[in-house]
């Protein structure tokens, strides 16, 4: 992949929007319980989503969210426990620290926090999840595209 | 007595006085400035202060090596003891060993780093001046602040010069960790420059959120002047905001991200029982 | 506590980045840049922070090894510098100091190249002595002597940083000098704007304000395409031209005959982009050319190189602080080891073998009768298929991966009659050795090299060389006293001395001036305190000089057999022919596996992925190496570094010489690719 950041700008068409891709890491002792649900319940959701199950939020390196925008996924979403109920030792509570400064950092270079999605408690029935989903969804849509980061890094940028 | 004269008089006198059995400092021979052990009074003499030099990462590789009873004294400006400071917390560098003997930038100093706190914990030589709030810096802010796609536009086009070099981890006093994950292909691209904008760069970052002192050597050391530093602000910001937690002030406390919410903020506080980035928490 | 912080020089690029060893019980243990150094400002890059990393490594030679059969076994000293002196005497007795040829060093310092030509000159009466640059910067030295009276760059590094317009020729300077980078894109801060030439859209290209991506080879029509327009548009600098410079007629008349649309059309560019290059770089105040290999590495090099400088005069930006003519030199010390003579027509400091006032200065200094007849060209005692050289004295150099038409170059070292070759490693050119001298890395002696920007620098001894090997220094005083040369020197500085009675660019060096910051020359008595920048008031040859640039095209283009353009060139993490990098983790972690960069479109079409073994193919040879797919270079040409010797990019290429500097192309030729199946069977 080299020094492109983003797999998914290549078959990027000019001005087309595709369906933004999103990771969702989600906490099976909750919003796994969640996401399973929406799944057999046969919630309309977006498709171009996987979600993939953690023993707990916390166990969600900060390394792991940065490289997936690095691969050009446009939403990351870490989804555990209400505060009170990690089966942890309240590594949730870690986890939503950590973020919150990932957040920062997103920010700071002009990767809109919101591509970070996190949800602590209120993910776990089936249509909490499918409404995070789809909000979430909803927010990137309103979003610039992240391969404007790869574009705006080119020959082009410095002219303006 | 001029400060180079105070610095001089310090480290004479630690040595003399068997306060330590080494002080790691600058030297001026016939090859320029270098770092050096000085072990005999004698060579204080040609010990000087300038340029600015971390001497914290060259710290934690001499004490690995030294006898036991072996008291080193580092000649440290504000940012290398806070370095110190957090490498004694991580277990990198005995704080029994170390004897800090504290260094004041000049205003001068304080804004070519931008930095917020440019005095060490104890002065012992030259004299206390206010830091400097990066947020007040015409060009800081335009890094940190304003609007988003012009800042990204800007971090973009700094940070695609990187020709991958390693410098800014390779100075960084805190980077110590042996295997670093920026060389694992599962994280960096191999093989091309620039290194990966969002994973070299923000792994990088985010790996010392909570421990970056400032130093500034980071950018310092960038040959394409990145400034690397500035991808700290607002995370250490954010930390004093919430916490009142500035790495390297403190011997004894340890980052609050390594605590329950229920400790840090404050003990005891309120905690809400869910919350989430989509705007409710309750 | 044995701990010792040593100040030295990088052994790598020309930029001569400043470095702090940390040295522990005889042992370099650590590696920090010089926050004190005057050209690196406390910067490296990837390859000057690993710099350390080869010093221990267990392939050090460590001992003389006599050749018997295919093994190399030790031998003492005493009996290896016996054999030297007998094997190249008896060569010299038998076929004349003529048959002897001398290989001296970039990477050595400029005290073992003196002493190396030296060594060569008045032992052997022949003035067969070179060096690598013969490979890379020829042209450049031929033509700006030419053009302005001196082949070094005219500026220092610094200065990039108060230009308003830097012209980037054939440089890939990210990854081959990045802190010259740095000093280039802090003048694109200020406001400074970018133009490179290069068919490749290297990093430099991408971060610039305009990448002219021309057809590889035709860098003479292009200029010429803008002098064209600048004079269409009277932006050239007339009264400059009239004040300090020769030949303009005949230059102008010669660009008659060119067009925007002309160069356009050769180019392959938008003639657009050519006049906006063009009025950008007239109408700057201050303005550089800095160029490089895909300048120099062509069969019309040096015709290049003249351009650029009549490009320069036009306009005026050359012989101020921030305007000038920047060839960036390669290797940490090429532009020393040039100083010091290490080439067949020129004593140190450029001062010609043929001239009788300097034969006899230089005979009369060492004692002993010299020749007046310029000696071979490495190219061309490769290419004449040997014969008239017999013995051959190679010191730090690798000809074999670094060579063209790496099969001539074998089969040259093959009949020769004795092939000494000293070095650190085992390298592909030891291995035809009949022995082997174990030499010193530069953390394990003290001397100077002479960076690209002129500047004279101290290398300082950090560590012991390994086992039995000695610094080049010692063993070139060994074998010359062994000659009964008067080579009966104590210190290196010594020999600096030596230089400096006879050599007016070095006339006011000595070791106690050099520090801290070194001296850039010229520098011709003991107080001067060295010059920044070149041709102030006068060009070194008083005016300067228009020459008109013959074009001529690449010489093997792309045809029905080969129908791709071949272009070979470095990587960021890896230096030349690879002794010291593939040596050192840090650096072969980023790559250890030879690559092409194909096209994407080429690349669908033959149907190649990225991580496909491929056949490279020329007239010369063939090579197996690993497809890597990528926009950088465009359709039709491909691209492979040289560092990897399981595919020795330079056994591919061409060996066509540029007629005056002897350079080989590198650059261009013509190449086939196909996938190659895993059997082996394409």
């Amino acid at each position: 992949m080299g020094n492109r950041i983003s797999h998914g700008v290549e078959g990027h068409r000019q001005g087309e929007r595709r369906a933004p891709k999103v990771i969702v890491f989600a906490c099976r002792w909750c919003a796994l319980i969640g996401a399973d649900g929406a799944g057999k319940k046969r919630v309309q959701l977006p498709l171009d989503f996987r979600v993939i199950p953690v023993e707990c939020a916390a166990r969600v390196e900060p390394d792991s969210i940065i490289r997936a925008f690095s691969y050009g996924i446009e939403g990351v979403g870490v989804l555990g426990c209400h505060l009170g109920g990690c089966r942890y030792h309240n590594a949730n509570h870690r986890a939503i620290k950590r973020l919150d400064l990932l957040k920062k950092l997103l920010a700071t270079v002009g990767i809109d926090s919101g591509r970070l999605l996190t949800s602590f408690g209120t993910g776990h029935e089936y249509h909490q999840f499918a409404g995070i989903l789809k909000d979430f969804f909803q927010e990137l849509r309103g979003l610039p595209p992240l391969d404007e980061w790869a574009r705006a890094a080119t020959i082009d940028a410095i002219k303006v | 007595m001029t400060i180079l004269e105070q610095a001089r008089q310090i480290a004479r006198q630690s040595l003399e006085q068997g306060r330590a059995q080494g002080v790691l400092g600058l030297r001026e021979a016939e090859g320029g400035v270098s770092p050096h052990l000085f072990e005999d009074p004698s060579d204080i003499d040609s010990l000087v202060v300038e340029p600015k030099w971390l001497l914290a990462k060259l710290a934690t590789g001499i004490l690995k090596g030294l006898p036991a009873d072996y008291r080193l004294a580092v000649l440290c400006r504000g940012c290398d003891e806070r370095a110190i400071v957090e490498l004694i917390k991580r277990n990198q560098i005995d704080g029994e060993k170390i004897h800090v003997i504290g260094l004041a930038c000049t205003k001068e100093q304080a804004r070519a780093c931008l930095c917020t706190r440019p005095y060490p914990s104890e002065v012992a030589v030259g004299d206390v001046v206010e830091g400097v709030d990066p947020f007040q810096d015409e060009r800081a802010r335009t890094f940190l602040e304003g609007d988003q796609r012009e800042r990204m536009i800007r971090w973009a086009t700094e940070l695609r010069r990187c020709v991958k070099c390693y410098g800014c981890r390779n100075s960084c006093p805190i980077c110590v960790c042996v295997p670093c994950k920026l060389e694992d292909d599962l994280w960096v691209g191999r093989g091309e420059i620039p290194a990966d904008l969002i994973s070299f760069h923000l792994i990088r970052a985010f790996h010392l959120c909570d421990t970056c002192v400032a130093c500034g050597a980071c950018q310092d050391a960038c040959p394409e002047n990145i400034p690397l530093m500035l991808l700290q602000i607002s995370m250490r910001a954010s930390l004093v905001e919430k916490y009142g937690y500035e790495a390297g002030t403190d011997r004894e406390r340890r980052s609050p991200l390594l605590s329950d919410l229920t400790k840090e903020p404050s003990p005891g506080c309120e905690v809400p029982g869910w919350m989430d980035s989509l705007g409710d928490s309750a | 506590m044995n701990v010792e912080f040593v100040k030295t020089t990088c052994p790598y690029c020309g930029t001569g980045c400043g470095l702090v060893l940390q040295v522990r019980d005889g042992r370099v243990v650590g590696n920090y840049p010089d926050r004190d150094h005057p050209v690196s400002k406390g910067s490296l890059c990837i390859k000057g922070w690993s710099a350390h990393e080869f010093i221990h490594h267990p392939e050090r030679l460590t001992a003389p090894l006599l050749r018997k059969g295919e093994t190399f076994h030790p031998i003492p000293w005493d009996e290896a510098i016996d054999l030297v002196v007998e094997r190249l005497g008896r060569t010299a007795e038998t076929h004349g100091g003529d048959a002897i040829g001398g290989l001296c060093s970039a990477k050595c310092t400029n005290e073992e190249n003196y002493l190396f030509q030296k060594l060569i000159r008045a032992g052997f009466q022949t003035n067969n002595v070179e060096h690598c640059a013969r490979l890379c910067h020829g042209p450049t030295v031929a033509g700006m002597s030419q053009a302005l009276g001196s082949g070094a760059m005219t500026n220092s590094i610094k200065d990039f940083g108060g230009a308003e317009c830097i012209l980037i020729m054939g440089s890939n300077a990210a990854e081959t000098f990045p802190i010259v980078m740095g000093e280039i894109y802090r003048a694109r801060d200020r406001g400074a704007r970018l133009m490179v030439v290069d068919p490749r859209a290297t990093e430099v290209a991408k971060n610039s304000h305009i990448h002219l991506q021309i057809r590889s080879g035709t860098d003479i029509p292009l200029i010429c395409g803008m002098m064209r327009h600048i004079l269409d548009h009277s932006l050239e600098d007339r009264a400059f031209i009239a004040a300090r410079t020769q030949g303009f007629e005949t230059l102008n008349e010669y660009l008659g005959g060119w067009t925007v649309e002309r160069a356009a059309k050769e180019c392959d560019l938008d003639g657009d982009r050519i006049r906006e290059a063009a009025e950008t770089y007239a109408t700057a105040t201050e303005a550089f050319v800095v160029f490089c290999m895909g300048i120099t590495q062509h069969a019309c090099g040096t015709a290049n190189v003249l351009a650029i400088c009549d490009l320069a005069l036009l306009c005026g930006h050359v012989g101020k602080e921030y305007s000038g003519v920047c060839p960036l030199r390669g290797q940490c010390n090429v532009q020393g080891a040039c100083d010091m003579g290490g080439l067949p027509d020129v004593y140190p400091g450029y001062q010609r073998v043929s001239e009788p006032r300097i034969k006899k200065k230089f005979e009369h200094a060492w004692g002993r009768e010299l020749s007046d007849r310029p000696g071979l060209t490495v190219t061309e005692a490769i290419g004449s298929g040997g014969g008239d050289i017999r013995s051959v004295y190679i010191m730090g150099e690798n000809p074999v991966m670094s060579d063209p038409n790496r099969n001539k170059t074998i089969a040259f070292l093959k009949q020769l009659d004795f092939l000494v070759v000293q070095d650190i490693f085992p390298t592909e050119t030891t291995q035809f050795a009949h022995l082997l001298l174990p030499g010193a890395c530069f953390a394990e002696k003290t001397g100077t090299f002479t960076n690209t920007e002129r500047r004279i620098q101290l290398l300082r001894k950090a560590v012991d060389s390994p086992g039995e090997a000695r610094d080049d220094f010692t063993i070139l005083c060994m074998i010359g006293k062994a000659m009964g040369l008067d080579f009966d020197y104590r210190h290196p500085s010594e020999v600096m001395d030596e230089v400096a009675s006879l050599t007016p660019l070095y006339g006011g060096v000595h070791f106690h001036r050099l520090s801290p910051g070194g001296l850039q020359w010229p520098c011709p008595a003991d107080d001067h305190p060295g010059t920044p920048f070149l041709h102030k008031e006068n060009f070194t040859r008083g005016k300067g000089l228009f020459v008109v640039p013959e074009y001529t095209p690449p010489v093997e283009s792309p045809d029905q057999d080969y129908p791709y353009i071949f272009i070979t060139g470095r990587m960021f993490c890896h230096y030349h022919t690879g002794t010291m990098t593939r040596r050192s983790p840090s650096l072969s972690r980023e790559t250890d596996k030879p690559f092409v960069e194909i096209n994407p479109v080429d690349a669908a079409r033959i149907g190649i992925r990225t991580g496909d073994a491929v056949r490279v193919s020329t007239r010369r040879d063939a090579i197996v190496t690993t497809a890597r797919i990528t926009e950088r270079v465009s359709g039709g040409s491909i691209f492979a570094a040289f560092h990897f010797f399981e595919a020795p990019a330079d056994a591919l290429t061409i060996d066509a010489l540029d007629p005056v500097s002897k350079i080989p192309e590198f650059k261009v030729c013509a190449a086939n690719l196909r996938k190659e199946k895993s059997d082996g069977v394409s």
